[in-house]
């Protein structure tokens, strides 16, 4: 086990790079500056909407699969990405940290999506056409 | 106003204390963002094996001497990303809670349910395989 080191402070704008405390508009504390980039909410967020595009172009790569098989599933199927893209853009609330207020919703969301086009998948991929040897 | 703020406009507020995202304090936002990152990336395996589960229905060459081999092997994957999505979720609020309550996170059994599935998926192949051969 290594150990993990102390957390920096709160930043509960989750890393804004305006350098002021949007709650109260006063600067922020000046120790934010300081820490290693990688430590930085603001990246953490780069990282998380980055994911967010990755998991809109996965969907999108599974739709564009479907569609050879089913115009309709896949149309739907590729529907869903720019969603889940504009779901990871969305503005983070007005909690303290703008986290919580959307967030359990959208990871909800993406749930359901995920099982509806596994139910879809399925049915394609039983009573669907098949292309037997596409991949001989 | 943009699409974001309509889309968040449409979806509904957290109940409080549901899910575990709003008891408790609020942890450092790197470790949401990371919890968030985990699940993301657990959807995108559960797409992954649904992809394959079609793949393998749709596109292989039929087994020889076994008819529904490629839904034998197709078929459970499909399953598999389904389950592993929703087991993704559960995952999500749990450490989730545990991070509001500043108490050690859970110990995932995601990698176990994958690691037990593929390897039974290979197990399965391998017969699929061998059968098909020997007719």
């Amino acid at each position: 086990m290594t150990a993990v080191p102390p957390a920096p402070k709160h930043r509960r704008d989750g890393g804004s790079a305006s350098g002021r405390d949007p709650a109260s508009g006063g600067p922020a504390e000046p120790a934010a500056d300081d820490r290693d980039p990688q430590e930085r909410p603001g990246l953490a967020r780069e990282r998380t909407t980055l994911a967010w595009t990755r998991t809109a172009i996965a969907f999108a790569a599974l739709g564009g699969v479907v569609l050879k098989e089913n115009v309709i599933t896949g149309l739907i199927i590729l529907g869903i990405a720019p969603l889940v893209w504009q779901l990871g853009r969305l503005p983070r609330g007005d909690s303290p940290s703008g986290l919580a207020v959307v967030g359990t919703t959208r990871i909800r969301l993406i749930t359901v999506s995920i099982v509806a086009v596994a139910l879809l998948a399925l049915l394609v991929a039983v009573f669907g056409h098949s292309v037997p040897g596409a991949l001989r | 106003m943009s699409w974001s703020g309509r889309l968040a406009g449409l979806l509904p507020r957290a109940a409080a204390g549901r899910d575990g995202d709003d008891d408790g304090t609020e942890p450092d936002p790197r470790f949401t963002f990371a919890n968030e990152r985990t699940f993301l990336a657990w959807s995108r395996t559960s797409l992954a094996l649904v992809v394959a589960g079609l793949g393998i229905v749709q596109l292989l060459p039929p087994f020889p001497g076994v008819p529904f081999g490629r839904h034998v092997l197709g078929v459970p994957l499909i399953v598999l990303g389904a389950v592993l999505a929703v087991v993704a979720y559960g995952e999500w609020v749990r450490n989730q809670r545990a991070l509001r309550h500043g108490e050690p996170l859970p110990r995932s059994l995601m990698p176990w349910i994958l690691a037990a599935t593929i390897a039974g998926m290979a197990v399965i192949s391998a017969i699929v395989l061998l059968v098909s051969a020997i007719r």
